[in-house]
């Protein structure tokens, strides 16, 4: 029971299962590495994996099960044994039958209090007649307030490894590569077809999972481990061929886009190759797989590339005296390795004989063995080889449907629905001799660097044949079909009787295949019971969806080095050395203030004040039918628009809401400069272009974006006029340069400036546009030219109260997604006896209706109340009535001001209405005009 | 609530009846719902069986009395939206509309779980929108604002208050996307989506609707301006009353009907991580870096994201998905970089104009839509299915809908739902 | 990874692009109706199937382009240039 020890005290002393040199092994023994298990120390050879340096210590039970915390082994000793996952230092869920052993590795079990064999939670176990698929939907349902407790306790048993808070460094990567033939699967097939494409001239990535190319030919005998060291040479001396082991295609998307994690390359944790493709041959080979009996899941019970694996590649003797089930060669060769490994076999069971075993005893792993013939023979190896599962994964992200082959017991791809870029290749096509498979998989390669277009007649690809096999699947007795998820044959059977009896429904009810190795080892198995349970057949059930990814990726290595992009304007330097607050404003990093808002705003009320505006929008606009485009796009009229003048406009979308606002000046003939929100910069320039491409390809209009070629300081305040005329030879007279104009000049000495003589602020201002590379210099000049004028830089946010002060709406912070042109109170502007600009028809409507909001100004009657933005103002009867979009205090005034959304019957001038605040409390407001300051617009006009 | 009355067939789940049949092991369960022959006429057909179709036909059943109803589904039960998206619940939306809709559907699902019988894991741990910018912040109040005068519990907090409910958020200011604050959520979490469908699905049978799955409706028969029946791959249904509930297939449904929406179909995609142990007890989002993040009771991590930037029909995902959502995850918790990507997945949304629903009658009499859904189906399954229910059985809609009915896009009567929706998870 | 045959660049990655959608024809804004406009507006054509849309390949010409591509498969059968009928 649970609270046993999972192997006898005395027989558990640690025995060395490790043999002699073998012809195949991947080890190097002429030194060790020491690593921890569990606390222990333990040394492995350079080249094993985990668990095969524990099972050569003598390790039989390496973790503890999902549900019911069952000792567990190792079942496929490869990257998918559900038994050994393990937590490595601060990183969870290592596969470690696949990961190498490095020097000090710190390896523990995962999920096992308080140690793995005396792990309490295996009292689960004893309740497990009642924790019967569908358990957590049938339970916990009454009294309802227990819910969350109960749920806090289902938390505690999640069976994985743990994440740390703090888990250092480490250092991912991406890389795009174009190889003509990307080859998935490194085994004989995925080997011939590589060199047979790369002979035709293609260049070709091959990738293999495991460590080494090879496949089964690894674990092989003699002849395969000839022919593998011929076909590695081969490769090895191939140039056009770029070999990827420890790697793994992830997924086949669109056009070929192929992701590959690869894991082996020194320093990088893990990189994700972005691939396209000419053509992808899929060479996976073929996943063996477990049988479904009582006790399958005992430590001592495992497949038969299992044992290959550990006798031929790490030279680990599997067990003492082992039954063998075996329907198979594969199998045969399995019983072989043993013998030579001085495993005791106690009996062949042979299934194509239709002999096999029926249950398996012991506690915390095998003792006994129990056949259809009703013989018990002791063991503490039980050996299955019961048949194979075509790993389909990437043939059915491409759109392939793989076909039930009942004679063969597994699915094949259907040649007829793969696109003409993949082709597969080897034993998930058919079975062979080495040299048959190598044949199939050269034709294969050169007809996939013909399909690449390295030209070439069309190959004939010779038909690869399944041999026969008998359909196996499970013995009727029960046991685990995923031994991840610790879902039972009895568990499937029964979500089919509750009418869970299509095979994606019985997946989501009993959660089988949803762990990590995703179906790999447990999904024929799953869809044959359900086909028994359903009396229908394995073809008519189908599978579930094979989904990327085809093995788990780190979030590092999908995520990559990061690349966020940043922009700034040749000022910050300056704005940074002189304690500007950073402001992250879209990709812009712009100074939000120096330190103080209301003195940087009274600055520029009394004084000078200079602001680093370069984000703003600007698109240079040549050729005769620009005043054609700006009357398209903005609701104002352009047509008239003399030389060396500047004008606002607001532009809407054709529904008529508000979507970008900016100046446009006309700085020659047929040359004008336009000006958008900095947010709205990109937005603006495409949407221009797609009216001039898609609606009007006969306009002469050429557009050039000069956002960043420029870098723009607007000089605003009484002060402004004497401090720009001392940089510059532009004549900055009232007369000779007059409100909303535009003049080009030098500036500081620089050539080439536009100045704008605009008002954004409310106060006599110019905004210049200087060569981005003079930028800083300009700055710098204005700052020292002024200093006796008490020039002061300004950010953001005295912009905000400035213009605030002034009525000016920011677009989409006093607008939003639905804010029609007459709610943002441009009633003025808008021309609605213009033939045509785009949004008129619904701006049209929009006032006939006369049933929108408004946007106005408002103060409460407590000056000293700054309502947050976001306020809620409510009507008579307490609903919401608008909210406040912009609030300030005002530091020109000295009270609070704000502008609002309002509908339309609250939005006279003089109204009172109330606004709730955040903290619940309720204030008056007045509806004001929008402009607070200077509502005449002398100021500006100077 | 009346469910009891409905199980008539039904074994009641408990944790009494659990033990029972664990006791007497031969004593199986009954089957969840029936499967029944396809009948010639029903008195509502409802195309869709993800939780809006089956909710709709479990309150049509329950709480109006038409008990010849029938559900079909091309598929199986669940096997659209209902069974792919990222299971959050939560009300807190922008539009007064919005939030007094999602917050009745949240209500309900707190009792959905006594209501149906079955456990839904409807687990409220509180929702997180996290806001890197100005603007973004100023919407989070915006939401607060609203949400507090609708009822609905929401507030803004700052980076303390955040590191304290999620540890593993880096808050420090000098990060990209500095995190600037949040609006939090009480009520919102998580639920096992497929558990709603089935739970839907059980009542819905034990009140005599039928559920006809791998049932591909072929083509809807109109005479004189309402609808007649359905034309199906299993044969035609005659019906006086039909309710499109296909979200990513919907107008092709209603072009079936000759009713044109709309609606565009776009492929919202989804992951899970491998599991680990439990870190994070609250569902996070961000807006601005386009991603949502929940830790499942299996403690797998489910991200989900906005929806791709193209109109498809495809649910095959794309890497560069994969590749943004693990970039953004690790911008907030930058210690996630080890855990692993398991699967990904793709579903259809039913995206419109104002990023709100189309629920109500159409042109054609009998005719009624439930789609539009978007990204938001799933946690409006409930109301929904209520409201629906009420339209179907009275000809009329329930003032809770009002708002959203078809006839808003010739009318220029737009849900303001968008400015919240850029990513609404 | 969609590729888009781009006439002016060959064929490149679907995320150089910006999707615009479905185009349809613009009423004329002095004779419209509202039923008309917001069919304009917002009624688009969705099938899963062959449409025709408009794309815009902002990180590299620049220009929009006519695009036929199969909504079921993300196949694209042809993209020429909007305003210059140019193809590859």
């Amino acid at each position: 029971m649970s609270l046993l020890p999972t192997t006898r005290r005395g027989a558990d002393a640690p025995v060395s299962m490790r043999l002699g040199p073998q012809p195949g092994e991947v080890i190097d023994r002429r030194r060790t590495i020491p690593f921890t298990w569990n606390g222990e120390d333990h040394r492995a050879f350079p080249g094993d994996t985990i668990a095969s340096a524990l099972a050569a210590a003598g390790v039989r039970v390496f973790s503890r099960s999902y549900k019911y915390h069952r000792p567990r082994g190792l079942l496929t000793a490869d990257y998918l044994d559900p038994g050994a996952f393990f937590q490595v230092g601060d990183e969870p869920n290592v596969r470690g039958a696949h990961r190498l052993v490095e020097p000090g590795m710190e390896v523990s079990s995962q999920n096992t209090w308080p140690s793995l064999k005396y792990d309490v939670k295996a009292v689960n176990q004893l309740a497990g007649r009642f924790l019967a698929t569908g358990f957590y939907y049938k339970t916990f349902i009454k009294p309802e307030p227990l819910w969350p407790l109960y749920e806090k306790v289902l938390r505690r048993f999640v069976h994985a490894g743990a994440i740390t808070p703090d888990p250092g460094e480490a250092f991912y990567d991406h890389r795009h590569a174009h190889p003509d033939v990307l080859v998935a699967g490194g085994g004989p097939a995925g080997m011939a077809a590589a060199l047979a494409a790369a002979r035709a001239g293609a260049s070709v990535m091959l990738v293999e999972e495991n460590h080494q190319l090879g496949g089964h030919l690894r674990w092989g005998d003699a002849a395969d481990l000839a022919a593998l060291g011929e076909l590695r040479a081969q490769v090895a001396a191939e140039t056009g061929i770029e070999v990827l082991t420890d790697s793994v295609v992830t997924g086949r998307y669109d056009d070929n886009w192929v992701g590959i994690a690869q894991r082996n390359l020194p320093g990088v944790a893990e990189r994700l190759i972005k691939a396209r493709a000419g053509t992808l041959v899929v060479a996976p080979g073929l996943i063996e797989r477990p049988y479904v009996f009582a006790g399958n899941d005992l430590p001592g019970v495992m497949l038969s590339t299992a044992v290959r694996r550990l006798v031929n590649l790490y030279a680990v003797r599997p067990g003492q005296r082992a039954v063998v089930m075996s329907a198979n060669p594969e199998g045969d060769l399995a019983v072989a390795d043993l013998e030579r490994a001085g495993v005791e076999v106690a009996a062949v069971l042979d299934a194509r004989e239709r002999r096999g075993v029926v249950r398996a005893h012991g506690r915390g792993g095998l003792r006994a063995v129990e056949t259809n013939e009703g013989r018990r023979i002791e063991a503490d190896l039980l050996v299955t080889a019961t048949g194979w599962t075509a790993p389909t994964s990437l043939l059915n992200q491409s759109g392939d449907r793989p076909v039930y082959e009942p004679t063969a017991a597994r699915f094949r791809p259907d040649p007829a629905r793969m696109p003409d870029n993949v082709l597969a290749a080897g034993e998930i096509v058919g079975d062979a001799t080495v040299e048959a498979i190598v044949e199939h998989a050269d034709a294969v390669g050169r007809e996939a660097a013909r399909r690449a277009g390295r030209g070439g007649p069309a190959v004939t690809i010779p038909s690869l044949a399944p041999r026969p096999h008998p359909e196996l699947f499970t013995a009727g007795t029960g046991g685990f079909v995923d031994l991840c998820e610790d879902v039972s044959a009895k568990d499937i059977t029964t979500a089919v009787a509750e009418g869970y009896d299509s095979v994606e429904l019985v997946k989501r009810y009993t959660t089988v295949t949803m762990g990590p190795t995703q179906g790999k080892l447990e999904t024929v198995n799953a869809v044959a019971l359900v086909a028994a349970a359903t009396g229908k057949s394995i073809a008519e059930t189908g599978t579930t969806t094979w989904r990327p990814v085809y093995a788990p990726v780190t979030l590092g290595a999908l995520a990559g080095r990061p690349h966020e992009p940043v922009r700034h304007s040749p000022m910050q330097p300056w704005h940074d050395r002189h304690g500007a607050t950073p402001l992250v404003a879209g990709q812009w990093i712009r100074p939000e203030h120096y330190g103080d808002p209301a003195a940087e705003v009274r600055a520029v009320r009394t004084g000078v004040g200079i602001i680093d505006v370069t984000p703003i929008g600007k698109l240079d606009l040549r050729g005769p039918d620009v005043p054609k485009l700006l009357n398209l796009l903005y609701v104002n009229k352009w047509s008239k628009l003399g030389l060396g003048r500047v004008r606002y406009g607001v532009m809407c979308a054709e529904d008529g809401v508000v979507m970008d606002d900016g100046v446009t000046g006309r700085l020659g003939e047929d040359h004008y400069l336009m000006s958008t929100t900095s947010s709205g910069a990109a937005t603006v320039w495409e949407w221009v272009e797609n009216w001039l491409q898609t609606a009007h390809p006969d306009w002469q209009v050429h557009v050039t974006p000069v956002t960043t070629a420029y870098a723009s300081i607007n000089i605003a305040g009484p002060r402004s006029r004497e401090l720009l005329g001392r940089l510059t030879d532009v004549d900055l007279s009232a007369d000779a340069f007059g409100y909303m104009n535009v003049r080009q000049g030098s500036v500081a000495g620089v050539d080439d400036c536009v100045l704008w003589r605009i008002g954004f602020t409310g106060e006599l201002s110019y905004e210049i546009h200087v060569p981005a590379s003079y930028g800083l210099h300009v700055w710098e000049q204005l700052m020292a030219r002024g200093a006796d004028l008490g020039v002061t830089p300004f950010g953001v946010e005295a912009q905000r109260i400035l213009r605030l002060e002034k009525g000016h709406f920011i677009v989409a912070q006093d607008t939003d997604g639905l804010t029609q042109g007459y709610t943002a109170g441009i009633d003025g502007l808008i021309k609605l006896d213009k033939d045509d600009f785009v949004g008129l028809p619904e701006l049209r409507w929009q006032r006939e209706r006369d049933e929108h909001a408004h946007l106005v100004g408002v103060r409460p009657l407590d000056g000293s109340i700054v309502p947050p933005e976001a306020s809620q103002i409510l009507d008579s009867s307490g609903g919401i009535a608008g909210r406040i979009t912009s609030s300030r205090m005002s530091p020109t005034l000295g009270r609070s001001i704000g502008l609002a959304q309002i509908d339309r019957e609250l939005a006279a001038v003089g109204t009172r209405v109330t606004v709730r605040l955040p903290d619940g409390r309720d204030i008056t407001v007045e509806i004001t005009d929008a402009v607070h300051v200077d509502p005449e617009g002398e100021r500006q006009r100077v | 609530m009346s469910s009891n009355n409905g199980h008539g067939g039904h074994s009641r789940y408990s944790a009494w009846s659990l033990v029972r049949h664990g006791l007497t092991p031969k004593s199986g369960w009954p089957r969840a719902w029936r499967e029944h022959d396809l009948e010639s006429s029903y008195d509502a057909v409802i195309i869709g069986g993800g939780v809006h179709g089956l909710a709709t036909a479990y309150y049509l059943a329950r709480d109006h009395g038409m008990r010849k109803v029938a559900v079909l589904d091309k598929a199986y039960i669940g096997s659209g939206g209902s069974g792919r998206n990222t299971a959050i619940l939560r009300s807190n939306y922008l539009t007064p509309e919005g939030v007094r809709f999602y917050d009745r559907s949240v209500k309900l699902y707190e009792h959905l779980a006594a209501d149906l019988n079955y456990n839904v894991m409807f687990s409220q741990r509180g929702h997180l929108t996290l806001a890197h910018n100005d603007s973004s912040l100023r919407t989070m109040h915006w939401r607060t604002e609203v949400n507090k005068l609708q009822g609905v519990d929401s507030s803004v907090i700052g980076p303390d208050e955040i590191k304290k409910l999620v540890p593993y958020l880096d808050t420090s200011a000098d990060t990209r996307y500095p995190i600037l604050g949040a609006l939090y959520h009480p009520p919102g979490g998580i639920v096992r989506h497929d558990a709603v469908v089935w739970g839907y699905a059980r009542g819905a049978d034990a009140h005599g609707v039928h559920i006809h799955q791998q049932t591909e409706v072929t083509g809807i028969d109109v005479s004189h301006g309402r609808v007649t029946g359905v034309q199906t791959n299993r044969g035609p249904i005659s019906t006086p009353v039909v309710l499109n509930a296909t979200a990513g297939w919907a107008t092709l449904i209603s072009d079936m009907a000759g009713v044109s929406m709309p609606v565009q179909t776009f492929p919202l995609q989804a992951a899970v991580t491998e599991p680990v142990r439990p870190f994070l007890d609250t569902v996070v989002v961000s807006g601005t870096l386009h991603v949502y993040v929940s830790q499942t009771d299996r403690g797998e991590l489910v991200f989900g994201a906005s929806v791709d930037p193209f109109a498809s029909y495809s649910m095959r995902g794309s890497l560069e998905f994969t590749e943004g959502i693990a970039g953004h995850v690790l911008e907030l918790m930058p210690a996630l970089h080890r855990m692993k990507l398991l699967r990904q997945w793709a579903g259809l949304c039913d995206m419109t104009p104002d990023y709100s629903p189309i629920m109500g009658p159409t042109p054609v009499e009998g005719f009624y839509v439930d789609v539009g859904w978007g990204t938001y189906g799933f946690k409006a399954g409930p109301v929904s299915g209520e409201a629906m229910a009420a339209t179907l059985a009275s000809g009329k809609p329930p003032e809770i809908i009002s708002a959203f009915g078809l006839d808003r896009f010739t009318d220029g009567r737009l849900v303001g739902e968008k400015g919240a929706a850029a990513v609404g998870h | 990874m969609m590729l888009l045959p781009c006439p002016w660049c060959g064929p490149r990655n679907a995320t150089e692009f910006r999707y615009v959608g479905e185009a349809g024809p613009r009423p004329d804004p002095a004779s419209t109706t509202p039923e008309e406009w917001r069919r304009y507006l917002f009624m688009h054509a969705n099938p899963c199937g062959p449409v025709k849309e408009t794309w815009y390949h902002r990180a590299g010409c620049r220009r929009y382009l006519a695009v036929e591509r199969d909504t079921a498969t993300n196949e694209v059968r042809s993209a020429v240039d909007s305003a210059t009928g140019v193809a590859r």
